[in-house]
């Protein structure tokens, strides 16, 4: 198509929003960690590694990067827990019917996650559903706010959908005559799942951890509604020092380490997803 | 064939096409006359296609130049080629009808909408659709669709019609007939045009004249009948009908060996290791083989049999060759079964003598016979 | 795998649970919107339509909605022409560096929109941005454009090639292709995209959170501020007005989406 000498062209406006609106301030972040942040707000102008020095001595920060490592892990596990049956079974289910399904599984994505983290407080406040359903067959409830049981309910709950989005993607692979092939073969049914399908689908498995670990590191509107300020993530503590304390260059700093974080993420994920392939293929 | 006459009408001249270091098609020089319809005929891959695509401007030659009438239009955009394309999934606009996909071409030709009506009703009536005028591309069957696709190439009368694999997406009955129509409608326009395909019996059947291409090269350009009976090389023999294909050897005296038989056969003379080539159906069997000049004649042993209808498939081990016979099943053939001792006839001409093949490149399929 | 016998219903046991848990946040919304109390309290007392009453009289979510609407109506005409030429271009085009321009272009949705926020906010305080619609604007476009890209370019790989080729073939130079073939192809893609960008649009909250200013805020920010200071049923009453809004908007788009087949199929 060399005759269209112009059609590059049209890549600019686009290219134009990204230079202005993520190129340049991702850039400016990334220098914004190597000032100073002074009382107030202020910034300031010399270079230097005084903030990453203050906040890589900090124990308390690593501390914070340990548990939201820790949370996004937890929650990931049990998404994938939560997220696996129901993608078999919308998988597994008549054509009719599957299209309906899948819309039922993500159609929680549409709605904003302010929504669906209140729908959560009306579950799991002091008188919300749970606690009165716990308290008619007779257990004392306990508290299931405001602390981290309600966070990681409710991340589970909100980034499911994108766990068996994963899933269904990497089920394409799975096909049910080698289910029967391997159980006339003369294996049962547990050893078909661990032998066959669990193999099968490891793609998807490990694409929809990837996507709910990052995720769940870069939430921030559910742990901090349902978190009640008393669960102290990265994503809320970045939110704190560029809102409430006005320390930018720490909020920058902790933000190239999320993104540390994620690259980590991408990494191990790379790794494992090859050597699956090598192991499948 | 009064076609080849002609004075030429689309000439390619070292036309190339390069890939990186994939030379997909090299140095191809070929002349059409006005109103031929040639192939390009070859097994995937052979830069046929690619061929077409650069005619047709969609894709840019490397290197070489194509005439059409006299005028060079290499470097035109397909849009001012003045070619019809069939292609090979149709390309039919799926938004518009079937009036609206032929009247399209009529329209980017500022022709007035009163002759444009015009135009689309004779091209329709041409390959029998004016009832589906109306209908949209998916509400035809794959032979109606192929009929629009031809009727909208040729409803702009192009200069030269591109026909790329046309039939290969219709089933096997629909596809003779689909291809005696192409080549009615080509006549009776006197079009000039270009027909690629891969399948042998198609070329055969419509093409005045067929270039057999290979990895990019043009290996032997004729009529249907010099490509069958003359084959150029052994790929286009092979390519090209079904054939026997057996080594042999032809020593400094000239004479020709088949295991220790002794054939008259036509082709390369050199002396040395030499590929033999007989087409099946060209092998008789039978008890009283004619003799002399021009017959070749040999005793072998069945070895298998199969019977397919109109034909019975005899395979005869003949020294260190394996030959295949095909026989017309009619009363008072000669019925022969596996272990019967068998005469073979078969006529000079009819015994392609190429000089053997380099290992690999061509490799011999099992049964020592090309399918169709 | 589970065909028969009690394992089977286990499974659908466990199937049906699982669906309740995902849906159940987003369904309890509807009853508690009708609750009496003055609290969340399941079961409520009482049921009432006030907390819709005072959704009405509350001046701060109305204008907040009313910012959000226009915001996303604007963002999405301005997306999708940012990003119909850009689809265009990097689908139909040949030139180098194509690949990495693509990257670069959806890298905003691979990083933490918290990130993104804090970037854009440090930039938009020197330029004055914050609290304005063209710091709005330009906020959402970061994370919009992405996604329409994505959407028209798999859009545009999926038109066959020859199709375009054979308007050209017949005559149509290439703007000609482009506006009679391309483009009506292309529009189930188009329609798509625009819902996705006004979803994206009306429903962030994070990039948005650090670009609002005092005057002006949008509806998901209205809310989650709301919800950080009291829990009372009146946010409920407004999810439901958000539910019930999606809702519509996925069916307009499941209408468009049959539109396909109005406009490359069944004629009459």
């Amino acid at each position: 198509m060399g005759r269209f000498g112009l059609l590059p062209l049209l890549v600019l406006p686009a290219v134009a929003v990204n230079l202005l609106t993520f190129l340049w301030p991702m850039l400016n972040l990334a220098g914004l960690s190597f000032r100073e942040g002074m009382p107030g707000g202020g910034i300031g102008t010399d270079f230097t590694m005084a903030t990453w020095r203050d906040l890589l001595a900090d124990e308390f920060y690593l501390e914070i990067l340990l548990r939201s490592v820790g949370v996004s892990l937890t929650i990931t596990g049990f998404a994938l827990l939560a997220g696996y049956p129901l993608a078999f079974f919308v998988h597994r289910s008549d054509a009719r019917w599957r299209n309906l399904l899948v819309v039922a599984c993500i159609s929680p994505l549409l709605i904003s996650a302010v929504v669906r983290t209140y729908g959560w407080l009306v579950i799991l406040g002091d008188r919300g559903f749970a606690p009165s359903l716990l308290r008619g067959i007779g257990i004392d409830p306990p508290r299931l706010v405001f602390n981290m049981t309600g966070v990681i309910i409710g991340l589970v709950e909100i980034l499911m959908p994108y766990m068996i989005l994963s899933l269904l993607a990497g089920f394409g692979k799975l096909n049910q005559t080698l289910e029967e092939a391997a159980a006339s073969l003369g294996a049962p049914p547990l050893t078909v799942f661990w032998r066959i399908v669990l193999p099968l689908t490891l793609p998807g498995i490990l694409l929809g951890c990837l996507l709910t670990f990052v995720l769940t590191i870069s939430s921030f509107i559910t742990p901090k509604l349902l978190g009640g300020g008393r669960v102290l993530l990265l994503a809320t503590e970045i939110y704190d020092n560029a809102i409430v304390t006005l320390n930018w260059p720490l909020a920058a700093a902790l933000s190239l380490i999320a993104l540390g974080v994620f690259g980590a993420a991408m990494v191990v994920y790379g790794r494992i997803a090859r050597a699956a392939e090598r192991a499948i293929a | 064939m009064a076609a080849e006459a002609a004075p030429p009408h689309l000439e390619l001249h070292g036309l190339e096409k390069r890939f990186g270091a994939t030379r997909a098609v090299q140095a191809l020089s070929l002349s059409v006359g006005k109103g031929e319809l040639i192939g390009l005929l070859g097994p995937s891959g052979c830069g046929k296609t690619t061929t077409l695509r650069m005619i047709g401007g969609l894709m840019p030659a490397t290197d070489g130049r194509i005439i059409v009438a006299g005028r060079d239009v290499t470097a035109l955009p397909p849009h001012r080629r003045d070619m019809g394309i069939v292609f090979q999934n149709y390309a039919l606009f799926p938004h518009m009808d079937v009036a609206q996909n032929l009247s399209f071409g009529l329209e980017m030709r500022k022709i007035p909408a009163d002759e444009r009506q015009q135009r689309v009703q004779r091209a329709l009536a041409m390959v029998r659709l004016e009832a589906f005028a109306a209908r949209k591309p998916r509400e035809l069957s794959g032979g109606q669709q192929q009929r629009v696709a031809l009727a909208r190439a040729l409803v702009i009368e192009p200069s030269i019609l591109l026909l790329d694999e046309p039939l290969s997406n219709l089933d096997a009955n629909l596809r003779e007939e689909m291809r005696n129509e192409i080549r009615d409608i080509q006549q009776r326009l006197g079009i000039t045009a270009v027909f690629v395909t891969h399948d042998q019996a198609e070329a055969l059947a419509i093409c005045d004249r067929i270039a057999v291409m290979r990895a990019g090269v043009l290996e032997q350009l004729g009529t249907p009948f010099e490509i069958y009976e003359r084959p150029a090389n052994e790929f286009v023999a092979g390519f090209v009908g079904r054939v026997n294909r057996a080594a042999g050897h032809r020593g400094a005296d000239g004479r020709l060996l088949l295991g220790d038989v002794v054939l008259q056969g036509t082709g390369h003379a050199g002396a040395g290791p030499v590929t033999i080539m007989i087409r099946p159906h060209r092998i008789r069997l039978t008890d009283t083989p004619p003799e002399g000049i021009g017959w070749n004649s040999a005793t072998g042993t069945v070895t298998r049999r199969t019977f397919v209808g109109d034909l019975l498939s005899i395979e005869v081990a003949l020294g260190p060759a394996s030959l295949l016979v095909e026989q017309h099943t009619f009363a008072g053939a000669v019925v022969a079964g596996p272990g019967d001792a068998v005469r073979l006839a078969w006529r000079a001409e009819d015994t392609l003598v190429f000089p053997a093949s380099p290992a690999g490149v061509f490799p011999a399929p099992p049964a020592g016979v090309f399918p169709a | 795998m589970i065909r028969s016998g009690p394992g089977r219903y286990l499974f659908l046991a466990l199937v049906a649970l699982l669906f309740l848990f995902l849906l159940g946040p987003v369904l309890l919304v509807f009853p508690i919107s009708f609750s009496a109390d003055s609290f969340i309290a399941w079961p409520p007392s009482g049921w009432s339509m006030k907390w819709y009453a005072a959704m009405l009289e509350q001046p701060t979510l109305g204008v907040a909605l009313r910012n959000s609407l226009i915001l996303g109506s604007i963002v999405t005409v301005l997306a999708l022409a940012i990003a119909l030429p850009a689809a265009v271009a990097l689908s139909r085009g040949t030139f180098p560096g194509r690949d990495a321009i693509m990257a670069g272009l959806t890298a905003p949705l691979l990083l933490p929109t918290i990130v993104l926020g804090l970037a854009l906010l440090i930039i938009f305080v020197g330029q004055g941005l914050i609290g304005s619609w063209p710091g709005l604007i330009l906020a959402h476009l970061l994370i919009t454009v992405p996604y329409a890209l994505r959407v028209l370019v798999t859009t545009l790989g999926t038109l066959p090639a020859s199709v375009e080729e054979a308007a050209s073939s017949l005559g149509a130079p290439a703007l000609q292709v482009f506006f009679r073939i391309t483009l009506p192809l292309m529009t189930p893609g188009l329609i798509a995209a625009a819902a996705i960008v006004f979803l994206v649009s009306f429903d962030e909250v994070v990039i948005t959170l650090f670009i609002v200013g005092p005057h002006l805020t949008t509806l998901p920010v209205a809310l989650f501020r709301y919800v950080e200071s009291r829990t009372d049923p009146l946010v409920a009453a407004v999810s439901v007005m958000m539910v019930l809004f999606t809702l519509t908007l996925v069916v307009v788009l499941e209408r468009a989406v049959g539109l396909r087949r109005a406009i490359g199929g069944k004629a009459g």
